[in-house]
């Protein structure tokens, strides 16, 4: 009885501070737009468009805020406002997706120069840009679900659970498609030996 | 059991599912004893981190470049839309009609008098005396609504008022009953059978 009275004070404590975060919406642009910007970004492979619907997801968010309930993190949240707003660009075609939108994707050539000097030397910036050149012709070949999924997982570092409320989708089902979007990337790379 | 679990190395499967973060209790238990399995999920997950690690680096410095833009108000409702613009018209209603009322104000007199308006009233005016003018305008001065109504006007209506008493004041100056000076000296206007007529007729005979 006590356990369960303290998990819910704790809950509602987690709830309370999460509402204020949302209230101050520099701070929340500041910590979670990087994040939230690389995903979008490599979701629809188009760097311009995507600073456009990070803004408009933050827009969002702060403007419903008070339906925030705090049962998710708030990384959580602005991934699923972001990740409706990419189907509406979808669904209004405003785009065509990822292959058609390669000519904007980011330049990992000029990307490898933002990487911090001191924690990488010469060859691994070499060996970081092509494992991700690798990476990034995988995305193009997934499918929406399989490309979304996996950016969820490994770049906004959800859990599977998280991924499956976010987008309303099966655990089960969220699984395969990241063991197909896995398959995919191992197959770009070279191999799992 | 300890050799049964160094003896068979992890599938494929297995090591997505732990890339996944979807661990059984056997497997992390295989991993903690399996370097070969451990440098193998390793090698899987190296891509991965390079990819998250150049990318986060190439986001935030986007981000940095980006202005820090703070979202819009929320559009309004519909009804303060309304109630904005209705005021906004208010406003603008007053503000063309103060001009026009003060430049109205002072021919209000004129314009509400119906003696002065047609012309056979001005025919009128014309034989009217001064006097019976002036009691037809203080007559006429509380018809005019806009010096009535409205605050600003009252002046307008002191200096009438000052006019008026100035013209009654010329009226009594210009009065008959003040005594003119050629009745003190008692003269007599020159009438047509004067003795200057009488002996011009006797020179004509």
């Amino acid at each position: 009885m006590q356990l369960a009275l303290d998990a819910t004070l704790t809950n509602v404590q987690a709830s309370e501070r999460s509402s204020s975060e949302l209230e101050d919406i520099d701070a929340l642009v500041r910590t979670y737009r990087p994040r939230l910007l690389r995903f979008v970004t490599f979701s629809i492979g188009d760097a311009d468009l995507a600073e456009s619907i990070t803004q408009d997801c933050f827009l969002k968010a702060y403007n419903g805020r008070a339906s925030f309930r705090g049962d998710c993190a708030i990384n959580t949240w602005l991934t699923s406002i972001a990740m409706n707003l990419i189907r509406d660009q979808q669904r209004l075609q405003k785009f065509r997706f990822w292959r058609q939108a390669r000519a904007t994707a980011i330049d990992v050539n000029e990307a490898a120069n933002f990487l911090p000097s001191k924690e990488c030397s010469a060859e691994s910036r070499v060996l970081i840009k092509e494992q991700t050149k690798h990476v990034q012709a995988a995305l193009a070949n997934l499918s929406v679900n399989q490309r979304s999924i996996f950016l969820m997982r490994f770049g906004q570092d959800m859990e599977l659970a998280e991924i499956a409320a976010a987008i309303h989708m099966p655990l089960n089902t969220v699984k395969t498609h990241l063991h197909r979007a896995l398959k995919s990337v191992r197959a770009q790379v070279g191999g799992i030996r | 059991m300890k050799s049964s679990i160094h003896l068979v190395h992890l599938s494929d499967d297995q090591i997505f599912s732990t890339l996944s973060g979807d661990v059984s209790a056997g497997v992390a238990a295989h991993l903690a004893n399996c370097s070969v399995c451990s440098r193998r999920v390793a090698e899987a997950e190296a891509p991965i981190a390079s990819f998250k690690a150049l990318t986060l680096a190439w986001s935030e410095r986007r981000s940095a470049t980006l202005p820090l833009q703070s979202p819009a108000p929320p559009p309004l409702a519909w009804h303060r839309r309304a109630v904005m613009a209705a005021t906004a018209t208010a406003a603008l209603l007053v503000g063309i009609s103060v001009p026009l009322a003060r430049n109205e104000a002072p021919s209000a007199p004129v314009v509400t008098s119906h003696a002065m308006a047609t012309p056979s009233s001005t025919a009128e005016v014309a034989t009217v005396s001064a006097p019976a003018l002036t009691a037809a305008m203080q007559h006429k001065i509380p018809e005019a609504p806009a010096a009535v109504e409205n605050g600003q006007t009252k002046p307008q209506d002191e200096q009438i008022a000052r006019d008026n008493q100035m013209l009654q004041n010329i009226d009594r100056a210009l009065d008959n009953s003040v005594e003119s000076p050629a009745d003190t000296y008692e003269l007599q206007p020159i009438s047509s059978q004067g003795p200057a007529r009488e002996r011009a007729k006797t020179l004509e005979n």
